[in-house]
Formats: C-alpha cells, structure tokens, sequence
C-alpha cells in the first residue's frame, strides 16, 4: 500500500478534492458518519469551499520531493514553513526511509513533521499535477521553535491554486467591464486602456488625480515597484495603504518618544517579568508570539481590552491581571498608572536619568533639530514634549490622570488601576520588574496620537524601550513588507497642519471631494476596510458605475473614449488588482480587473515583526495569465514611457530595491552586497539562510552579513562600520536628535470634545472590532476552505448578558446593528489657526456630515465581553463592522478611530447554528 | 427549501453490506455504490479507496454516567488511540443513545498532540484546553475547535449503538501524528 504508486484510485480526500466535477463537492460531502443521513444544511453563505469533510488520511512526500523553504503568508509573526511537492501518482510511506521528512510514523506528541488533512492540497508545477503538503518547519530555533504554528498558517497548504479545489475561482485574466459585464481580455489591452486614460488625467488633472490603494506588506519587490511608480514616476499625493486614509506612522506616539514601532525581538517577551499589553490578545492575532515565547516565559501579562479572550483568561488564571476598559479612554488609564508610579516615587530613576531627554536635549541637535519635524507639527509645535520634572509636575496636577476620575472614565476599577501599578514599577528585593510594553489597534485604532503617545510616556517611567525583556513594541498585525522607491510627496499633498507644514493626503476624503479621477487598487477591499464603509461605499457607486460613460465595447478606443469622458465629467476610473475578485470594488465598480500571482507563485523577501527577513519560495504555476504585481506596475510604467522598471524577475527587484533601504530598519543592503561578491543573487543567499532568515537592519561583521536584535540597544557592540553597513544612530540609542527619549503631555481635551459627541446613548451601544485566531483579515483565503467556514459560516457579534436580555437577544439568533449616527469629515483639509482642525472648530465649519451605516451578524450571548460594547470581526466584507465607524480622523495623524463605532441593535431572527451541529460553535472561548 | 437527498447510504452502512470490517484492510469501492444517486453519472464507476474499521464494543449505554468521560483504545492500541467515551446529557452531532448524547473522541489535540484526556469541561461540553497551547474543542459539534490552533477537527469515533452495548465503528478525522488512521 504504502511507497507505492496508484493512480487508478483516489483515497477519500483525493476523491473529496479531485474526483467530483468542482461543483458537486457539496453535494457528495459525507454525512456525519454513523448518523442517518438526513436533509443537509443550507451551504454556508460565506464560504465558497462546500462543506467541511474530515479525511482519515494525508498523503505523505515521497523521499525525493522537493522541498521549499518559506515562511506563513498571514500574520506579523511569519512563522516558518516547509512547502514539500511531488508529482501526482506517487506518495511516500510511513517508514524513514519512505518519506521526505525522513521520519518514522505515527509522529509523537509534539514530534512535527505531521501532515494533517488540511496541510495537503494539489497544485499545478508547470502545468501538471503535484502534491503540496505545506507544514511548519520543526526543526527551525527560531519564530515557531519546533514547528509551532497558528490555525491559520497550520491550513495555509489550502491556500494554493488547486484548479480544481476551492480555490478554483482566482482571477486568470485581466477582465474589463464592457456594458456592465466583466470579459476576459489580453494584457496588452488592458495595459494600453489604463495607460491612455493615465495620460489623460495627468495631463489635464494633475498628479494628485490619480492614485493608489494599496497594501503596504505584500512583499518587498512589489511595494518597491508601487512605490517606485507613485511616488517617483507619477509623483502623486493621492496614495494611501490597505489600513488607513493615508501614508505615515501607525502609531506615532512611539515614534515621537523615539521607540521604533518594532525595535524588539521575540525573545525580549519571554525575558519580560510583567507585559502591558494594549488593544489586543496575541493570543488571538500574533499566536505563536503568545504560545511560543509569552507561554513559555515567566512573563505575567497585564491585558487592556474591553472584551476578555483566551490569551486574557490565560493570563488571569497565570499571576497577570485584566483590565477592561471603556473602548478609547486608555490615555486616561495610562495617565492614572503613570501618576500612580510617579506618587509612589517607583519611576526608574536610573534610566530616566540616562535616556530621558532634557529641554536642552529635546530643542538641540545637529542642524536643525527638532524643529520643523513631523514630530513638532504633530505636537502642537512641540508643547507636548516635556522632560521629567515637566511631565511629573503636569501629571500629579492634571485632574483627569487622577485615580477617582480615571477609574469613573475608564470604567476600571480603582483597585486594579492601583494593582497594575505595582506589577510594573513597585521594586522588589530593591529592584524594578522587568516591564514591556505592547500595544496594537485597539490601542492606536481609538485614539491614535494620546493612546500611544501616552503607553510609551509610561513604559519610559518604567525603564523600558532599550533593553533586554524591557521593550515597548507595537504587536503587529500584517508583517512588515514595505520598501520605498521614493519618499511620499509631501510637498504636493492638499493638506496641512496649522502652520505652514503639509500633512499626508486623507484620500476617502479625496474621493469624497471628488478630486480623484483614476484608482488603481491594489490587494484590499478598500471600501470595507475603510470608515463609514456604506456611505463611501455610495461614493464610489456615484462615481463609476452611475456615471452615464461606461465602456462599449472591448477596444481601445472605444474603452479609452467612455473612459476620458468619465472623468472630464467628474466621475472616476477605478482599476482593482487581486487574487480574488472581491466585492464591491471589483464586482462592482472595477472598470478593469488584472489577476495577481501570489505567495508560492513567485520568490518574494519580507521581514516579520521582529524583523526577521526570509525568503517566501516559489513552489507552483499561478492560475492562468496571473502575474506578480511587480511584473504588472513594470509593464505600464513601460507604456507609460517610465524608465529604469526593466526588471528581469524578482530577485532583480529585490537587488534594485536593496539600495534604497540603506539607513532604514529593514535594510538588506548589506545583504545583496555581500551576495554579489560571492557571485550569488540576493535571493539565492537568503534561500541559503532557509527559515531562520536574518534581523534587519543588517550589518556586514568580518565580510558576512549579521542581524540586529533588537533596535535602541546601548549594549550592542558594533565595531566600525565597514563596506556597505550603515550604523544609524537608532541602532544603539533612542530615534531622536539627542538619542534620547522623549516623554509626551496627553491631554484629554485634544480628543474629549469628538469623545463625547460620539459616546453611545438613546440605546446605543459601543461597537468595537478586531481580528480573531482563525480567520485572516477578509477571510478571502478562508472563505475557500470548508474546515474554517464551519466555524465561521457567519460574522458574528458578541453581547454581554445583560445587554442580550434587555433587547431580547440570545446566542444564535440573527441581528441587524444600526448607526444612524455616523459622522463623516468633508473638507477641511487646510489648518491655519491652532485649533482649526479640532472636532469642535470642523463642526462650526460645517465639515461634518451625518451618514449611516448598518451591520448584521450571529449574536453570541457572553459576559467575555464588557456591558455597553458590543464585538464583531473587524473584516467581515458582507456586513463590514467598519460601516458604524465615524470617518473623522485623529486630526493629529489623520489616523481613523476605527474601534469607536456605536450603533442600535435588534434581533431579526435565528440563525440556522442554533440547531446545527456541523457549523458555529457557541462554547467560550475563554476556557483556559 | 432543500428538497430531501436521494436514497443515499452512509459509509458505515455501506461497508456492514459489503461484509469489510477487518482490521487493516483498505477496501475499493465504486462511488455509485456508495453515494446511491447522489453522484454524477460520470463518476459512478470511479473506484474510491476506504479503509475499514474494525468494529469493537467499547461500553454500554446503560453503564455511562453524565459528563464522566470512559476511556478506550480505538482504532487500534498506539498511544495515540486513546480515546473518550462520554455521555454529554445534551444532544450532539453524532451523539447515540436516546439523547443522541453518547460521542466519542480521540483525546491528542491536532495540533501538536498535546493529550486532552483529563480536561473535559462538564458544563460548556469541550474538551480542552490542551495543556501546550490551549486549543479547545466542541464535543457537541463533531469536535469543532472552538478556539485554538488545530488544523482539523477532533476526531471523532463513530459509535452505534446495539441494544445497549455501544460499539466504534470508524474514525472521522485523521488522528494525530498518522498519516492514515489504519493499515
């Protein structure tokens, strides 16, 4: 049986996948065995993959499979993956010396090197049938230490192009809408339409006309060329990524006080004696972060969230500590353990000495500097920086940061506020805990500028930001995937602070003013992803497809003619690049649709949250005339008669982009340097570095290219810079003009007055989002596979018991979530006197209009979350959460508060799931 | 709004007919034997390879207790067969008995193997969490994660039930460090 090729049968799976015609798959799933077969359940709404099937077996790889190295295509942790392939008609055996793993089965507990059901998938390698089993890498020391892995990564094997599996829907072919309908047309085409009407609007209405959204981490070579193509070749303004209204800092609290956004390693997690972490359960969202290294370690973990999770019940029932705030008053709790430290006199003295800037230090530098940065526009022209004895004496005097008054505001209790005090400052045996800090979007996605300006106020009071186990660090949620050709042009943005500095585009706003013309989109949903996601979604509708020039017929001329037309009447031309064609942006209002090849079709390089950079292996065909968005943006910037975009592949992308990293966080340069004396490619010499891969920034050390652990560090030795190394400052000190750190005032009235306009009344409640452990993002990805959607056939809201009894709610029942109240900024884009773009002055100014939004989901009665706030997935793209969300910027960022929607709710009806035992599962999820 | 299925057989049906049920043998069978009606005609002759299970009395129904798990071996004796046997007191998928409340499940959590026996969760029905990385699993749902990391469901032991002896019969799900559940 076993070693042996045979291809006149299929096993149960095989047969699942393959044997069927793709669309009877529902149809012959098996029914519950040992049950009476009995009328099946409707098919998921969501899901695309037919119901789920558990198979007995998985094929094993035959010992001479190929084996690719990669790393998972999901979240920021990037675990590491081996993607095994072997053609169709042979499978290994259980014996060592039958298999690829080299390994005798069955694996025991904890061995690896495991292929489960769903770790198998068939793909097409040069156009004929392989097995596919991608599973994590159990022999790598690093990220997922002995093949440790998330549900989401653990599936990713189904990710793959499988012509014949769900996946089976990928985009093939460019398609233009001609008449409404989408038709298949040639590259050529496509790319002669797009270039023409990209002339025309440049020409006749400017740069900022024309833009981009895009995804700012899908892989190194491509962002290079995205960036490369808006920002240096087009020189647009009109840019902004997957996850906000415009390009800049995520959270750009952490970056004024100095601390880089991910400056720790993961290790630093394990070494901390106590975590704060804010606005999200890396349980959830970063898992092997959580199971691989905060388990592992002595680390009690302090949660702020308003809902409580498993990774929250974990640390609870582990000496850690929940704090479940109010949705967006943690500026005030962090005020309240800041004052709490600093009465108690248990600040790190020693440290704050040493690595908190003075007034002096804060003003002086080479240069010019502090001033004119973005840090002093941001900072109300500096009056929020402050130094030690300056921020001591505003806190112990500021009425909001004391005890009472934060714990009415925050809805925390006074005791714990006072208990999470302790944890993180009060010595013991006469030494400081060794305190991290972690924040992410509950956190900056509330109140963006105070939230994390605040977090890393306290963490510096504490001694953390430059040490081992002492570390501020944002989570993460994608892994870092952005190289830039080019700086944004900022100069050419219509916004500015008040004062003379420009500030990055809003571009919703854009859209909404009717100033963008042409929009190329790039891997995101945008209209879902985005706030007051149904009134842009009108927008959009008003702007393409009810303009009266639509395309005729599948000729140049005739496209590019309707096209001109559009937008010399203000309408728009909105171009949508995908794996998947994802509605409404595609489905709807796309005029063209070009197909992208993705992880496993090509060798892509990106760095994961701790900066780890790894090689992501092609290991099979993309479908049909799918290309890598890099090999896209090259030939219409050809068109376009752009210069230097003749790349030959990928890794000639990644050697071209290496240079423009230099200085930056996630250099490589070195890298490439080093490989070019070898006679290698750049590529080549990271495949050679397999999962472990390399930290950037790197250095070369003795001729060979050595990784960064962690950024800040005083301990680090770095010799003298040789050959291609940079030795920025940041390296070994604060990322600020003295090295220092700088701590932040954050008063409450920067936001207090939009706060209270939108706090819920008249039976409304909060409604706040995030992600949850097995899905990722839109679930476009999970979607197409029927284990998942059993899970989650449905979005879903969780309501406190207190609130589902009031509104005659139980779990399983269906609701519909209303906000007739959701405020959206029109204008304003120009700030001259100090407060012209606070919420109340906009308001005067008439720049805020109400819209509406509705959301509708499975309710899931549980006091895992906090009375008065509703929870549901952020990403849901058929009833996207982000419609009751207020499209009112932090007007210190232009950053949204994406976690402060509010709405009515009401039950609709039952959901099928209460009486279904094959999908949704209504059990705790806080069962530790 | 969804008409009934044709005549259709289950799986465990199907092999009783066709007399399997030794230990270790794999078996060919026709798919429009198995899927009476329910397959396209084009695919009817197309052989499918199912293991065989054996059929072995694990309990009796009479003997369960509510929420007090009973541990058997099955398919076979590896470690890794170690199994529950457990009376839920609440309807489940695949449940049997009067309530339809008697299930059991392999107890090596699909992700990494960590053992769940000795961590059912009486009052929400779930075994879990796995003392690695906390997976969890409904029981009531064909052993569903509920929350956690495994990439397949528990797997499940198909139980019938004989007057009031219970018998396994198959294994729905690949369990744990196996590449086939039996050979």
């Amino acid at each position: 049986m076993t070693g042996t090729s045979d291809k006149r049968s299929l096993s149960r799976r095989e047969f699942l996948r393959w044997g069927a015609a793709a669309a009877a798959v529902a149809t012959l799933s098996l029914p519950a065995l040992g049950q009476v077969a009995r009328s099946p359940p409707p098919a998921p709404k969501s899901g695309v993959g037919g119901d789920y099937a558990p198979g007995d077996s998985a094929p094993l790889p035959p010992p001479d499979a190929k084996v690719y190295t990669t790393a998972c295509d999901y979240c920021i942790v990037g675990c590491g993956y081996k993607a095994y392939v072997w053609p169709e008609g042979k499978e290994g055996g259980p014996k060592a010396d039958q298999n690829a793993f080299g390994v005798d089965f069955p694996r025991p507990v904890l061995g690896g090197k495991w292929v489960s059901d769903n770790q198998h998938n068939l793909c097409l390698v040069d156009g004929k049938k392989h097995h596919v089993a991608v599973v994590p890498d159990a022999d790598t020391q690093v990220v997922n230490r002995g093949g440790n892995h998330s549900i989401r990564g653990g599936c990713i094997a189904l990710k793959v192009y499988n012509p014949e599996g769900p996946t089976r829907d990928r985009l093939k072919e460019p398609l233009l809408r001609v008449n409404g309908e989408l038709v298949p047309v040639s590259w050529d085409l496509a790319l002669d339409i797009m270039a023409d009407v990209s002339k025309h609007v440049l020409q006749k209405h400017g740069a900022a006309a024309w833009g981009m959204k895009t995804y700012s981490y899908q892989y190194f070579e491509n962002t290079y060329a995205i960036s490369k193509l808006a920002f240096e070749s087009i020189g647009t303004p009109a840019y902004a990524p997957h996850d906000k209204p415009g390009p800049g800092n995520d959270a750009a609290g952490l970056d004024d006080a100095g601390i880089d956004s991910f400056g720790a390693s993961y290790e630093d997690w394990s070494l901390a004696e106590v975590a704060f972490v804010s606005g999200t359960d890396p349980f959830e969202t970063k898992t092997v972060l959580f199971t691989e290294w905060m388990m592992k370690g002595r680390t009690k973990i302090i949660s702020v969230l308003p809902r409580r999770t498993t990774g929250v019940a974990w640390a609870e029932k582990n000496g850690g500590l929940f704090l479940q705030v109010i949705p967006g008053t943690d500026t005030l709790l962090h005020l309240a353990i800041a004052r709490l430290i600093l009465e108690n006199g248990w600040e790190d003295r020693e440290f704050i000495e040493k690595w908190v800037a003075n007034p002096w230090e804060i003003d002086a530098g080479m240069g010019r500097g502090t001033r004119n940065t973005p840090w002093q526009w941001r900072t109300t022209w500096g009056k929020l920086g402050t130094d030690f004895a300056g921020y001591k004496k505003w806190l112990l005097s500021y009425p909001f940061a004391e005890l009472s008054k934060a714990s009415d505001i925050t809805g925390v209790p006074a005791d714990k506020i006072r208990r999470a005090a302790e944890m993180l400052a009060k010595p013991v045996n006469g030494r400081a805990p060794k305190a991290s800090f972690m924040l992410e979007k509950g956190n900056y996605w509330s109140n963006n500028y105070l939230n994390s300006a605040s977090l890393a106020s306290l963490a510096l009071l504490c001694g953390a930001g430059n040490r081992p186990g002492r570390v501020v660090s944002r989570g993460g949620g994608h892994q870092r995937g952005w190289y830039g050709a080019a700086p944004y042009p900022i100069a050419a943005s219509p916004e500015k602070y008040p004062g003379r500095r420009r500030k990055e585009i809003d571009l919703d706003r854009w859209v909404e003013a009717g100033k963008l013309r042409f929009a190329w989109v790039i891997g995101t949903t945008w209209i879902q992803a985005m706030a007051a996601s149904q009134e842009l979604e009108k927008t959009f509708r008003r702007l393409t497809r009810e303009s009266p020039h639509q395309i005729p017929e599948a000729t140049r001329e005739a496209a590019v003619a309707a096209l001109k037309k559009r937008v010399d009447s203000g309408g728009m031309v909105v171009v949508v690049q995908d794996i998947y064609l994802q509605s409404p942006i595609g489905g709807e209002f796309a005029d063209l649709v070009l197909p992208a090849a993705t992880w496993g079709e090509e060798d892509f390089s990106r760095c994961n949250g701790e900066r780890r950079l790894r090689l992501y292996s092609k290991f099979c065909d993309p479908p049909g005339q799918a290309k890598p968005d890099w090999w896209i943006i090259s030939r219409f910037a050809r068109k376009m008669g752009f210069k230097d975009y003749d790349w030959k592949d990928s890794n000639d992308v990644f050697e071209k982009a290496a240079r423009f990293g230099r200085g930056d966080v996630l250099n490589y340069h070195p890298l490439v340097v080093h490989a070019k004396r070898q006679g290698k490619r750049g590529h080549e010499v990271l495949r050679e570095m397999g999962t472990t891969g390399i930290q950037t920034p790197i250095r070369l050390v003795d001729g060979k290219p050595v990784g960064t652990k962690r950024l800040h560090d005083p301990d680090l030795d770095l010799g003298p810079p040789v050959g291609a190394t940079v030795h920025s400052k940041w390296l070994t000190a604060f990322n600020t003009h003295s090295g220092k750190a700088i701590l932040h005032k954050t008063p409450w009235d920067l936001f207090s007055d939009f706060y209270e306009r939108i706090t819920p009344r008249d039976g409304e409640l909060w409604v706040t989002n995030g992600r949850i452990n097995e899905i990722w993002q839109t679930a476009f990805d999970d979607k197409r596979r029927p284990y998942i959607m059993q899970r989650w056939p449905d979005n879903f809201v969780e309501i406190h018991p207190e609130d589902a009894k009031k509104y005659g709610i139980e779990s399983g029942d269906t609701v519909r979530i209303e906000n007739d109240d959701v405020l959206i900024q029109t204008g304003g884009f120009i700030g001259v006197e100090d407060d012209d773009l606070s919420f109340t002055k906009l308001q005067k100014a008439g720049h805020i209009r109400v819209g509406s939004g509705t959301c509708e989901a499975v309710a899931i009665v549980t006091d895992a979350v906090r009375r008065g706030v509703l929870f549901t997935y952020s990403f849901w793209t058929g009833s996207p959460a982000n419609s009751l969300v207020h499209r009112v910027p932090d007007p210190i960022t232009n950053r949204y508060r994406f976690k402060l929607g509010k709405g009515r709710i009401r039950k609709t009806g039952e959901s099928p799931y209460k009486a279904d035992f094959r999908r949704m599962s209504f059990a705790p999820r806080t069962l530790v | 709004m969804n008409p009934d299925p044709p005549p259709c057989m289950t799986r465990r049906q199907f092999l009783l007919k066709m007399g399997a049920g030794a230990a270790g043998t794999v078996v060919a069978v026709r798919l429009g034997d198995l899927f009476v009606g329910r397959v396209l005609a084009q695919d009817a002759g197309r052989t499918v390879r199912l293991a065989a299970y054996p059929r072995r009395r694990i309990g009796s129904l009479s003997a369960l207790q509510v929420d007090t798990p009973v541990e058997f071996s099955y398919p076979g004796d590896d470690p890794l067969h170690k199994s529950y046997l457990v009376k839920l007191g609440r309807r489940a998928g695949g449940g049997i008995g009067p309530g339809q409340d008697v299930v059991a499940f392999n107890t090596f959590c699909t992700h990494q193997g960590g053992p769940l026996a000795g961590v059912y969760q009486a009052r929400h029905k779930v075994l879990g969490p796995c003392p690695l990385h906390l997976t969890t699993f409904d029981l009531t749902r064909h052993g569903m994660v509920v929350a956690g990391h495994a990439t397949e469901n528990l797997p499940q032991v198909v139980l019938e039930a004989e007057g009031d002896d219970i018998h396994a019969t198959g294994v729905m799900g690949l369990i744990y460090g196996h590449d086939r559940n039996i050979r």
